[in-house]
């Protein structure tokens, strides 16, 4: 790789420094001057007006100040040696701490602010947290890549930061942070919210597959159903999520008040029944185009051969078809799932529960902290089950490849 | 999922009260005051509370998928499309209104209304009050008229409809500008608010509800509408007319209660939800203990 020149002056050629990893450096840079000029933490007298920053220094004292410093140098000094294993080994080692480094300074920072604060005060993350977290993650996922570390190894670090962070949670590093003292007042409601978001998102995603894939299926046969369904599947699209639910109500209420026995399955005008149909609608057009644009893609000579050894039809899509399209169906079910948790946020507008209650309570009040508590879950759920599908289509190709 | 769903088919089985409220502070303070009285009382309740906004609260009590929920008088007018009757601006004959309307279209009983007014009302710093000695409505006129700097933010909802910021401007005879003018689209008031407690952008005035609870915390103060430019929104409880049938002592217990939330209390109670951050099961809860309606 060509070194980017720090030093242009001629003669020094004994000074020169070449930036290996300009990836790296960027991020050093910005992370410095998030810190160097805006607050890692905030204090607000109340729960609703803004706090004022506090740089980390100030904040969060000198000792992880210094850490944080040391750890950003040592960084810095692998931007500027050439590239082996054992660096990207030493960055990924140092990125992961500064992460979980910054973690605990505000914490601590939190902690020490708290002492000396009226009762209604709310220590929050302030920017520079956040873009110190940002950029040590994207370093760390920078190190990984060009370590280029398999599935295994990956899982073992994200079991290990992930184990960490909630070591720290339950030790109490977190609890004079707002964020902690949302989750405290709705802790008997979280893990049902958790759990309704995880159910709800499941329920929509096998609907979705159980309608779709077979749609999917005589798309990729019959290519004149091509327009006129993902025509509909379009539309659905844009129809606003709240104006479906409202759309819902009547026609479902009418359904259970005709047919009462309906009810005994848990169908009615509001709740899960409406949420669910929703979020099905929603997720058939990636599962039909991905199952129809796997299918359509497969090699014919492919399936001539499998034609030309006597295979039937069905042998010829289960053991031929299905197992070449698979990484686009795969790849079309991660979108589903990952777009379905975020959606299944809206299901809090039809009484359907989940995270999304946190975030319309947290809204409607501009309580960030409270957003915060239904967001950054349904975002690690997102990351998590995007990281579980990639580890089954790793599992897969492993299987497909022997 | 299947466990969930059998669980509730149970309880729809039994005589049970859907209790539900719209999504926001005061609704889920109102509903858990409701839903608690019902439950104290030995009735079966099942909690729907803060199940969404307005129209899908209203479609969801329309179509008979709960039981009672805590609604105000004046958006009869958006329910039956009268917004132009005065009645509305009356607290008795805008209650008794949409009362008769309700309960001869929709079939549904609106018990005795909290004598309060979550109306909609400009709220002031008040520094800028105490310099200018404003306290009411006809005050900012004035104050208006005489070259005052005024920067109102509010929601796009609350400049253009016809019964909000126009019907301050033609009982008060002021006008405000678009400079004079700071529209959040979608704005909701705790928006407004924060955005005239710490001057952003100039603003010195906002939009708020009667009972919000944050003004006084911020540093704001209500202008009084003495002329009654504002449709007016006491809270009551709203019961499907089958329902309180079968059980007509829902009535008697809800009147002295919802007859004690002044517009004072209100304001206090949602502030210890929204400005606090307290649980609004615990404040209803604490609330009712404290009056001794529950033991």
């Amino acid at each position: 790789m060509n070194g980017l020149d720090l030093m242009a002056s001629r003669p020094a050629r004994a000074l020169r420094i070449a930036i290996h990893n300009q990836v790296l450096f960027t991020l050093l840079i910005v992370a410095s001057a998030a810190v160097a000029s805006s607050g890692f933490v905030s204090i607000a007298p109340n729960r609703l007006v803004s706090g004022t920053p506090l740089p980390l220094w100030e904040a969060a004292g000198g000792l992880p100040s210094l850490g944080i410093a040391i750890l950003g140098s040592m960084l810095l000094s692998a931007c500027c040696i050439a590239p082996s294993r054992a660096l990207h080994y030493a960055a990924a080692a140092s990125a992961a701490l500064l992460l979980l480094l910054a973690l605990i300074a505000a914490g601590h920072a939190a902690t020490a602010l708290v002492v000396n604060a009226k009762p209604g005060s709310r220590i929050s993350f302030g920017a520079s947290f956040w873009l110190l977290a940002g950029c040590a993650s994207l370093a760390l996922a920078d190190a990984m890549q060009r370590l280029a570390a398999g599935i295994g190894a990956r899982l073992v670090l994200a079991i290990a930061i992930v184990s960490a962070v909630l070591w720290l949670a339950i030790t109490g590093t977190f609890d004079a942070l707002s964020i902690a003292r949302e989750y405290e007042t709705r802790r008997q409601v979280f893990t049902g919210a958790l759990l309704q978001h995880m159910a709800l998102v499941g329920a929509s995603v096998g609907g979705a597959v159980v309608i779709g894939f077979p749609l999917g299926i005589a798309v990729a046969r019959r290519p004149r159903l091509q327009g006129p369904v993902f025509a509909f599947l379009n539309l659905l699209q844009t129809i606003p999520s709240i104006a479906l639910f409202g759309l819902l109500i009547v026609p479902l209420s009418a359904l259970v008040a005709a047919a009462p026995w309906l009810a005994a399955f848990g169908i009615a005008g509001i709740g899960v029944t409406p949420a669910i149909i929703a979020l099905v609608l929603y997720a058939l057009l990636p599962v039909v185009r991905n199952t129809s644009a796997g299918l359509t893609g497969v090699d014919r000579a492919a399936i001539e051969a499998g034609r030309g050894m006597g295979l039937s039809r069905g042998q010829i899509f289960w053991q031929l078809e299905l197992p070449l399209a698979s990484p686009v169906l795969l790849a079309g079910l991660r979108i589903v799932i990952v777009q379905a948790i975020g959606l299944a946020v809206v299901a809090a507008l039809i009484g359907a529960g989940g995270l999304g209650t946190f975030v319309f309570e947290g809204l409607g009040q501009y309580a960030v902290d409270l957003v915060l508590l239904g967001a950054l879950p349904a975002i690690f759920l997102a990351l998590g089950a995007d990281f579980l599908l990639q580890l089954a289509a790793a599992l897969l190709r492993r299987r497909f490849a022997t | 999922m299947l466990a969930l769903s059998a669980g509730w088919a149970k309880a729809t089985a039994e005589d049970k009260i859907v209790v539900a409220s719209k999504i926001d502070t005061e609704g889920a303070l109102l509903g858990n005051i409701i839903l608690a009285l019902l439950e104290a009382r030995g009735l079966t309740v099942e909690n729907k509370i803060q199940l969404g906004p307005t129209n899908i609260v209203r479609a969801a009590i329309l179509a008979g998928q709960i039981d009672v929920y805590p609604e105000y008088t004046g958006n009869g007018a958006l329910f039956f499309h009268m917004e132009e009757d005065p009645a509305w601006k009356n607290w008795e004959r805008g209650y008794s209104l949409v009362q008769t309307l309700c309960r001869e279209r929709n079939h549904l009983v609106w018990l005795a209304p909290a004598p309060a007014n979550n109306t909609w009302v400009i709220a002031v710093r008040k520094d800028l009050a105490e310099r200018h000695r404003l306290t009411s409505m006809e005050d900012f006129a004035k104050f208006l008229a005489i070259g005052g700097r005024i920067k109102l933010a509010a929601s796009a909802e609350f400049v253009e409809s016809p019964s909000a910021l126009p019907a301050f401007e033609a009982t008060y005879g002021f006008r405000l500008t678009d400079q004079q003018l700071l529209t959040l689209s979608g704005g909701n008031t705790s928006a407004t608010l924060r955005a005239a407690a710490e001057g952003m952008s100039g603003v010195n005035a906002a939009m708020a509800y009667g009972t919000d609870g944050a003004m006084s915390e911020l540093g704001l103060l209500a202008l009084k509408d003495d002329k009654g430019a504002q449709i007016v929104y006491a809270p009551s409880p709203v019961v499907r007319e089958l329902v309180l049938q079968r059980h007509p002592e829902i009535e008697t217990w809800l009147d002295p209660v919802f007859a004690s939330l002044t517009l004072e209390t209100l304001q206090a109670l949602n502030a210890r939800i929204a400005v606090d951050g307290e649980d609004a099961a615990a404040v209803a809860a604490s609330y009712l203990k404290s009056r001794h309606f529950l033991p």
